[in-house]
């Protein structure tokens, strides 16, 4: 009998065969370990996505939710007031406020390589994409440099879930309770100190009249934080380790950097590392003959979109020229992806700058060590040997 | 379903069926329609899936709301009487027939 089992470190490793059963024989699924249901079909997780009065986030967007969080950030509330916070919000995140980070991200990214300079290897993931991301996500927050480290740990931390008990161990817990009083010190220094950044005009804001609570404040803060620094290393990683094992397109790329957005578009459609987020049904529904009910939880497993041949031509092959617009790496619907244009910006530098200066790399382990994640999806070592 | 017709600056035409209930900036979204980029999702916070409603559509749909204006007065291109952020129009039946045509530039 067919199991899907999100806390699985067969899962972690590679999903995309139980995507494939999901999708064909599965398509609406009940899974027990993960006590939801899970959405595989591109299309299927499209009309999801656009009717979030039916699939709602205010119970929750991560696979495996955090104590007091949902209700408190973006992607855990509904609109009309979800649009409200995002206005707030999303003008830090447009191409032309983003556009500024250009310098900041080149720089970062050759101070990093400056570090790995005559090495034979190294391991992308400790000695480029955290370090590249923390320091380019603490100027854009503008937060004190000490603690960039654990700050990152943290972040790893928090999206990771215990693999035997299937759900958060007291370590992770902990970690977002630590971040939580991180982002709590920074909003009371904002409160002291104003300027011209987002925690200041997050508290500053008002909806219809009314001030943000501090708690939504510093929920958003951390999430903004965790996605900002897990997300993006962790996108940083796969987009490492797609060029590594497809060394023609790498070729190219480091020939024509011109073909890099096209590259990072498929990379999120082929193996984005927002694998999984899940919303709760707000009426019964049914979808492919099974009655799913209110209150149930239900996963959109966008990886599994991704690679759905009924809208991607052979989806397995990893092609640069697809062009895959519509794919689910960000998400999709009111809730989709903050951090789009920051995202796409700073792997298309960051990438413009490593290609320049490692144009030929290879991937050293033949098993890569996975993230214990039931949401995100990435390696947390990916040792490249250099030429 | 309802038809709804895209016209790039540049000329091309692409008509696609849209579920009613879904706006027309998920529908331009689900069908590739160069154009439309809504970069927050359709959550009236960017003004990237900016487009010109035929005249004759105008009054069939529900006045922009607060939001909606203040985002129409940021957007890339030019901003006109028909002016309207694609997120923000729901398809009806009544919408069948659609036609909207997209700016030279989103952002």
């Amino acid at each position: 009998m067919f199991r899907f089992d999100p806390y699985s470190p067969a899962v972690d490793a590679d999903p995309f065969p139980f995507y494939k059963t999901l999708r064909d024989e599965h398509p609406c699924f009940w899974s027990e370990e993960a006590n939801m249901w899970v959405l595989s079909r591109y299309d299927d997780i499209v009309t999801a996505l656009n009717d979030w009065e039916t699939y709602s986030s205010a119970k929750g967007n991560l696979m495996d939710e955090l104590p007091n969080r949902a209700g408190a950030t973006l992607g855990t509330t509904d609109p009309p007031r979800h649009d409200r916070l995002r206005g707030l919000v999303q003008f830090a995140f447009t191409k032309k406020a983003v556009e500024g980070l250009v310098e900041p991200v080149r720089a970062s990214a050759n101070r990093a390589l400056d570090a790995v300079k005559g090495e034979k290897s190294f391991d992308f993931v400790a000695d480029f994409s955290s370090k590249v991301t923390v320091d380019v996500l603490f100027g854009l927050f503008n937060l004190p440099r000490e603690n960039e480290r654990e700050v990152r740990d943290k972040a790893v931390l928090m999206v990771q879930s215990d693999p035997k008990t299937r759900q958060k161990g007291p370590e992770h817990i902990a970690a977002f309770q630590w971040m939580g009083d991180y982002a709590r010190q920074m909003v009371e220094l904002r409160k002291r100190e104003p300027g011209d950044d987002l925690i200041t005009a997050l508290i500053q804001a008002e909806i219809d009249g009314e001030k943000l609570a501090d708690r939504e404040v510093q929920m958003t803060i951390t999430t903004l934080i965790m996605a900002g620094i897990e997300s993006l290393s962790g996108f940083l990683t796969m987009f490492a380790l797609n060029l590594a094992d497809h060394s023609d397109a790498r070729r190219r790329l480091a020939a024509n950097p011109a073909l890099i957005p096209d590259a990072i578009e498929e990379s999120l459609r082929f193996n984005t590392s927002a694998q999984r987020f899940r919303r709760c049904l707000q009426k019964d529904t049914v979808v492919h003959g099974q009655t799913m009910r209110e209150g149930d939880f239900v996963c959109l497993a966008y990886g599994a979109g991704n690679r759905d041949e009924r809208q991607f031509r052979n989806p397995d092959v990893y092609d640069i020229d697809r062009k895959p617009k519509g794919h689910l790496g960000f998400g999709g619907g009111v809730h989709a992806c903050l951090g789009t244009s920051f995202a796409r910006l700073a792997t298309r530098v960051a990438f413009e700058e490593f290609l320049k200066r490692v144009p030929e790399f290879a991937r050293v382990q033949e098993h890569l060590p996975w993230m214990p994640s039931t949401t995100f999806r990435s390696p947390t070592r990916l040792d490249l040997a250099v030429a | 379903m309802a038809k709804v017709t895209f016209i790039e600056h540049g000329g091309a035409a692409q008509t696609v069926d849209i579920p009613e209930g879904w706006t027309v900036m998920q529908g331009a979204v689900r069908n590739g329609v160069e154009g439309i980029e809504a970069e927050c999702g359709g959550s009236c916070a960017c003004a990237t899936c900016h487009c010109y409603v035929e005249e004759e559509f105008l009054d069939r749909l529900a006045p922009p709301s607060q939001t909606e204006e203040e985002m129409l007065d940021s957007t890339a291109s030019e901003r006109r009487t028909n002016s309207r952020l694609s997120c923000q129009i729901k398809v009806t039946a009544a919408l069948d027939g659609l036609v909207v045509r997209l700016p030279e530039a989103q952002s």
